[in-house]
């Protein structure tokens, strides 16, 4: 009697728990739509026109989020190059030039600057890198979208790194032998044979870290600079992240301002769905063809 | 010749850049630790946040314990909410629409920016239904954020160790719940438990989520879930973005990445030790 009582109550709770997860994202899907929709029928296409600047508290408040937008795309374009170009090389070298034990030493340090919060990022970012643009650039503030692209780069560093790495190996129990056997170098086997089969891979942990770095608040919003104009390397510049972070405290609820914030997330999260939604299907594909 | 250029080409690029990265890495840590190390002592530690304006002087006592609360918290909500879910996806997912709709959330919300669950907790907990900043509003928030982490990781432990189990047991005739509570979940107890901390680590260190439904820059520790808190990396945040005192910003940040790799490195090494065995 009490087995099957006590056997009724974990199962309750387990469909609980499924049930209240599925409950909070449809929460925040249907929040996020309801709320964006005063400022999507009283503004409309005007938040997506590139004339129209972020001026919200002024006499004519206007909301232009196409600056937002494209900072938001180009600093994590920067960063995933930047990730994408060292954290190859690195995942390379690693698994080439080093002992196997030193390696997986350096991995699993580099591992832990995953867990560091992204606060610290941007701490160091602005104490840093900030503060040696500033002084060897000649620039008034050193806050700028290439400091953010950069901050954010190192972030994603870790997350490319083992993902290259899980592949390199892979690639190299199938590729290696018989290519040193036929007496190519390591090096152009690396070049010729390994890169090119792993490049699927890394297109799609590519994208993923893409989508990472998208949605990335405080370490951008630290660097950036934080002015809504169109971005330029050594300027200032604005992510949609950065800009609900630091507006949305200030603003009345029901407000047409906050409708807009809630816009601006709105498109985030679609440019997420389609970034994440290719490396989901790029992956599919990469586990049909090999098996 | 045009080989042997090439080979070392290669290897000269790749050196570089994998010795870059390296010393990246190394640098983060050594900058924060050399600088923080300055004002770390023991009275930083167990003293209340003093000096004009707030944060030049003192320690940061209530902000420790704050950010201790918080991820205690909302490790504790997510942590069921997420272990829970995974169960459920492992051993009773039936392949229909619930099922469908229960990994659909979860992929969703591993994607959702932290931002995200800051605003919408913000709008909806503390307008909507009038709760003060809290707290709990904040540890629900935080909570929201770990639930992907949790379930996604719980999810592959079950998977792996659990199954084989769970077919025993039925094939025993036992009920799936009593081989869940008496099989599967004391096998798989540390590694889960040591998942949610990795979540109670990583909530710990987000500001985003808890900026304005609960974090602020003066408060005691708090004694009730509806007391407004003191969180490490918001102190952080406040004492570097208004520029008070950088000398403690380096302090505060040693103490937080400090406590926060701690909890990391006990994880992988209970997860490296039962790898071996």
């Amino acid at each position: 009697m009490f087995k099957k009582l006590s056997d009724k109550f974990s199962k309750g709770i387990i469909y609980l728990a499924a049930f209240l997860v599925m409950a909070l994202m449809a929460v925040m899907l249907i929040h996020i739509v309801k709320e964006s929709i005063p400022a999507i029928s009283q503004l409309g296409f005007k938040m997506f026109l590139p004339s129209t600047e972020w001026r919200p508290v002024s006499q004519k408040p206007q909301y232009g989020l196409l600056p937002a937008i494209a900072g938001t795309l180009y600093v994590s374009a920067i960063a995933v190059v930047l990730a994408l170009i060292f954290g190859v090389a690195c995942a390379c070298f690693l698994d080439y030039y080093l002992p196997k034990k030193v390696a997986s030493v350096f991995l699993a340090f580099i591992d832990l600057v995953a867990g560091i919060p992204s606060v610290i990022f941007g701490f160091i970012g602005l104490t840093v890198l900030v503060k040696a643009f500033a002084t060897h650039l000649h620039m008034a503030a050193g806050q700028c979208i290439l400091a953010a692209g950069i901050v954010l780069g190192i972030m994603l560093l870790p997350f490319v790194i083992s993902t290259c790495h899980e592949s390199l190996q892979t690639a190299r129990k199938t590729y290696e032998f018989s290519a040193i056997t036929l007496g190519f170098s390591r090096e152009f086997t690396l070049l010729h044979f390994i890169l090119p089969a792993i490049r699927p891979g890394i297109i799609a942990g590519a994208m993923m870290a893409f989508g990472r770095a998208l949605g990335e608040t405080m370490a951008v919003m630290m660097v950036i600079g934080n002015s809504p104009i169109y971005p330029k390397l050594l300027g200032r510049g604005q992510t949609l992240p950065a800009l609900t972070a630091l507006e949305m405290g200030s603003i009345e609820y029901g407000s047409l301002h906050l409708s807009v914030l809630y816009v601006a997330n709105a498109v985030l999260l679609v440019i997420l769905f389609i970034v994440l939604g290719i490396s989901y299907l790029l992956k599919r594909r990469l586990a049909t063809h090999e098996n | 010749m045009r080989t042997k250029l090439q080979k070392f080409f290669t290897r000269l690029i790749l050196s570089i850049l994998g010795l870059c990265v390296i010393v990246i890495t190394l640098f983060l840590f050594l900058y924060v630790f050399r600088k923080g190390k300055k004002v770390f002592s023991l009275s930083f530690l167990l003293d209340k946040p003093a000096g004009v304006p707030l944060g030049t002087a003192g320690g940061i006592y209530p902000a420790l314990m704050g950010s201790i609360y918080l991820g205690a918290l909302s490790a504790l909500i997510g942590g069921i909410l997420g272990i829970g879910a995974a169960i459920y996806l492992v051993f009773y997912s039936t392949g229909k629409r619930f099922s469908i709709l229960v990994n659909m959330a979860i992929t969703g919300l591993s994607g959702i920016p932290s931002i995200l669950f800051g605003l919408v907790g913000y709008t909806l907990l503390i307008y909507r239904f009038g709760l003060s900043r809290s707290l709990l509003c904040s540890s629900l928030c935080v909570a929201a954020m770990i639930i992907p982490f949790v379930a996604i990781r719980a999810k592959k432990i079950l998977d792996e160790k659990g199954r084989e189990y769970m077919k025993t047991s039925l094939s025993l005739g036992l009920s799936r719940e009593y081989a869940l509570r008496k099989m599967i979940l004391p096998a798989c107890f540390v590694e889960l438990l040591g998942t949610v901390a990795l979540g109670m680590a990583y909530g710990m260190g987000a500001v985003a989520p808890i900026l304005y439904t609960g974090a602020v820059m003066q408060a005691d520790v708090p004694h009730s879930l509806s007391d407004p808190f003191m969180s490490l990396p918001y102190h952080l945040y406040i004492l570097v973005n208004n520029g008070f005192s950088l000398d403690y910003a380096y302090g505060t940040a040693f103490v937080l990445m400090l406590f926060l790799l701690i909890i990391q490195l006990i994880c992988k090494f209970i997860t490296y030790l039962r790898k071996d065995n």
